[in-house]
């Protein structure tokens, strides 16, 4: 009898629990579901036509959004400051947070609290002094430019969570690879990296993420449109009084498969990267 | 070691050259825009000038607006301007833009060949951008922008709905409107929509009846605090609201409705009659381009004093007062706002010319806003403005009225409070 209630209560607690992250992941979903449904619509259909699948299907927005967004140039800037961006942060914070963290010199605190005091600093506060500093370095309407603004803009973050993983590695092991002969660089490429591999997923994951969105910083920086990044190609869609929503929500699909696709590689180190829990 | 030596020195390198050199004259003017939806046809324009001219114009678009913004601003700091860009902000911004040399005077190419290029602009348009002798902003008197566009705010009616309810004609006066209102809640239309959760919406339309009620003369001597909002001429102002509530005028939600949404009610023939401006006909064309609809001033409640509607310049733009190729942006910018390309400008963005000749060739629906700018005015080219924090006192108080929070009467009382409370801190 005691064991059948203590079945019911665990059923019912694994109901319930299960009833509350489907209706999480519900309101999740929904907004993605319903950028892909009026990405099938036309403008005539949008507002008017309220069923949860569309009763007559455009597949043309599409391709508009492909052609008259510009994807092709966009698409391809957007890969390539992403990789860069996120490559360079990965390397520069991840050799900052080991100095940081493992090596001695004067200063050292006070420069990681300055690091981590520029995350408080909104970017739009910065937009003024970037501009002029680029402009000034004749580094403005450059891809080189923007990749290097926007590295800046990602290492407090990722120094402030490679830090917390490098603190946490046993000092036996740093000490065993450097009676193998490693150095302070190879220590951190051989030791140090692999023992950080989630801190590096998560940082991957909000950096791509980041960038692959970001405009505004590309609009200051960037007055070449052959340069912009994908999400300018968006911006065409919407007029300072009118949206062409269909067309949107198309081009808005198209921009999301990628960085949903580096999500779901990058997953599994998620939690694993957020808790500061290390590979054991 | 010896790689980041080489890092160090080549950014060394790179600040030394960092001096710019000044721009030097050139047949290329440069042109910076918001614009997404006019962006197409500005680039035709900017080909069919080159050949014309051998000027080459490289139109590049930064939007949205705050984007652009942060863009012109941080320019402006750094000295690298383009030749004609837009300054989207206040009068007072736009004023230190001039003081600081960024923006050309462009009275005397204005008035150039007996003012042919003046005259033929709207002149509400022009005073928009323009500053008056002893302006409050210490700018040199003069006019500073051209106005691409126009716009004005206007009351439409759903020609197809109004038949529905047997209305034959729009209404002419406010009776005739409050009357037309309860003809269509008769068969079960809504009457009335705005975006009047967007306060500068609701504003328009309180000032629209204010002109009308009590004339100019009686709203700046409230501005300058020589008459009380409880005066009683106030309060007809805002006892119109309570009218409207009282016989259900309004769309549901209409003060927390932002104008996007409103705009897509009145397109969807969901209420017969909207406040609205002009680049709605842009709006609605996108959304319901059978839509069958009609353009009128808000009926007027008295005859007292003729009643105004809020219209101005639309988009304009500057030239660069540091440009070197001051006088090809000016040629440009005269070419941009002659018939012709005025025609072009309407026709393929559904916007108000701003040059009075296009009219003749653009749609009716147009002209129809058009004939408003006449009576237009706007708070831009008022000798004075009342305090933000009163305005959005008087705002929030009519949208108090609306959901029957408060009464006409309460609204003029704090009104006045908010008044009173900022002439003793001093800062009417």
């Amino acid at each position: 009898m005691k064991a059948n209630r203590y079945i019911f209560w665990g059923m019912a607690k694994s109901t319930f629990i299960h009833i509350f992250l489907m209706s999480v992941a519900l309101t999740c979903l929904f907004p993605i579901f319903w950028m892909v449904r009026c990405a099938f619509m036309t403008n005539d259909t949008v507002f008017v036509d309220q069923s949860i699948i569309p009763h007559h299907l455009n597949f043309g927005n599409f391709a508009l959004a492909w052609t008259k967004g510009n994807f092709a140039v966009y698409f391809v800037n957007s890969v390539i400051y992403t990789v860069c961006v996120v490559t360079g942060i990965v390397l520069i914070s991840s050799l900052a947070a080991y100095s940081f963290s493992r090596l001695k010199f004067p200063g050292k605190n006070i420069i990681f609290y300055l690091f981590v005091a520029a995350m408080m600093i909104p970017l739009p506060g910065s937009f003024v002094a970037l501009f002029v500093l680029m402009t000034k370095l004749h580094l403005i309407n450059t891809r080189f430019g923007y990749i290097l603004c926007m590295i800046n803009v990602g290492l407090s973050m990722s120094i402030l969570l490679f830090k917390t993983f490098f603190d946490k590695m046993p000092h036996e092991l740093e000490d065993a690879a450097r009676i193998d002969g490693c150095g302070k660089i190879g220590i951190w490429w051989n030791m140090a990296m692999p023992f950080a591999r989630p801190a590096i997923a998560v940082i991957v994951i909000f950096n791509s993420l980041n960038v692959w969105n970001e405009y505004i910083l590309a609009t200051l920086l960037l007055g070449d449109s052959q340069l912009m990044p994908l999400q300018r190609g968006l911006v065409v869609f919407q007029g300072a009084n009118s949206t062409d929503y269909p067309v949107l929500m198309a081009g808005l699909t198209m921009a999301a498969v990628p960085i949903i696709i580096v999500y779901l590689f990058m997953q599994k180190h998620i939690v694993k990267g957020l808790s500061g829990e290390v590979i054991g | 070691m010896r790689n980041l030596g080489i890092i160090c020195f080549s950014l060394i390198l790179i600040v030394l050259a960092g001096c710019s050199q000044p721009p030097k004259p050139s047949n290329k003017i440069i042109l910076w825009h918001w614009m997404t939806d006019r962006n197409d046809t500005f680039q035709k324009l900017a080909q069919e000038y080159q050949q014309q001219t051998g000027v080459e114009v490289n139109i590049q678009l930064f939007a949205p607006s705050d984007a652009y913004s942060q863009k012109v601003i941080a320019a402006a700091q750094a000295n690298v301007l383009p030749d004609i860009y837009g300054v989207l902000d206040k009068k007072s911004i736009v004023a230190d833009f001039i003081k600081a040399g960024l923006v050309t005077d462009l009275t005397g190419a204005m008035d150039a060949d007996g003012g042919q290029w003046k005259n033929s602009l709207f002149d509400k348009a022009l005073a928009d951008k323009s500053f008056e002798a002893g302006n409050i902003y210490g700018v040199t008197p003069g006019i500073y922008g051209v106005p691409i566009d126009v716009t004005n705010e206007q009351m439409l009616y759903n020609k197809r709905l109004l038949a529905k309810a047997g209305i034959k004609t729009p209404p002419q006066t406010f009776d005739e409107f409050v009357r037309d209102a309860q003809a269509l809640k008769r068969v079960g239309i809504t009457p009335f929509v705005s975006g009047w959760g967007e306060l500068w919406l609701l504003d328009c339309f309180a000032s629209n009846y204010a002109f009308n009620i009590m004339g100019e003369d009686k709203i700046f001597a409230t501005f300058r605090g020589q008459v009380k909002y409880t005066d009683p001429d106030w309060i007809k102002v805002f006892s119109i609201f309570a009218q409207l509530r009282d016989k259900g005028v309004f769309i549901d939600g209409i003060v927390t409705k932002g104008n996007k949404y409103a705009e897509q009610d009145f397109a969807l023939e969901r209420a017969a009659f909207a406040f609205n401006g002009s680049w709605c006909v842009n709006v609605y064309h996108d959304m319901n381009p059978n839509l069958d609809y009609g353009v009128i001033p808000p009926p007027p409640i008295s005859t007292a004093y003729p009643l105004k509607i809020w219209g101005s310049a639309g988009s304009s733009f500057v030239v660069n007062g540091q440009s070197p190729n001051k006088d090809k942006a000016i040629a440009f910018l005269k070419w941009l706002t002659a018939q012709d390309q005025q025609v072009v400008l309407a026709r393929e963005t559904n916007n108000l010319p701003s040059n009075k000749q296009a009219l003749v060739d653009v749609s009716p629906i147009l002209k129809d806003f058009a004939k408003g700018m006449d009576q237009s005015t706007h708070p831009n080219i008022w000798p004075l403005n009342e305090d933000p924090s009163v305005s959005e006192a008087f705002d929030k108080g009519i949208q108090d009225i609306i959901i029957g929070d408060k009464t006409p009467l309460q609204v003029a009382q704090e009104v006045q409070q908010a008044k009173d409370l900022q002439r003793s801190r001093g800062s009417i």
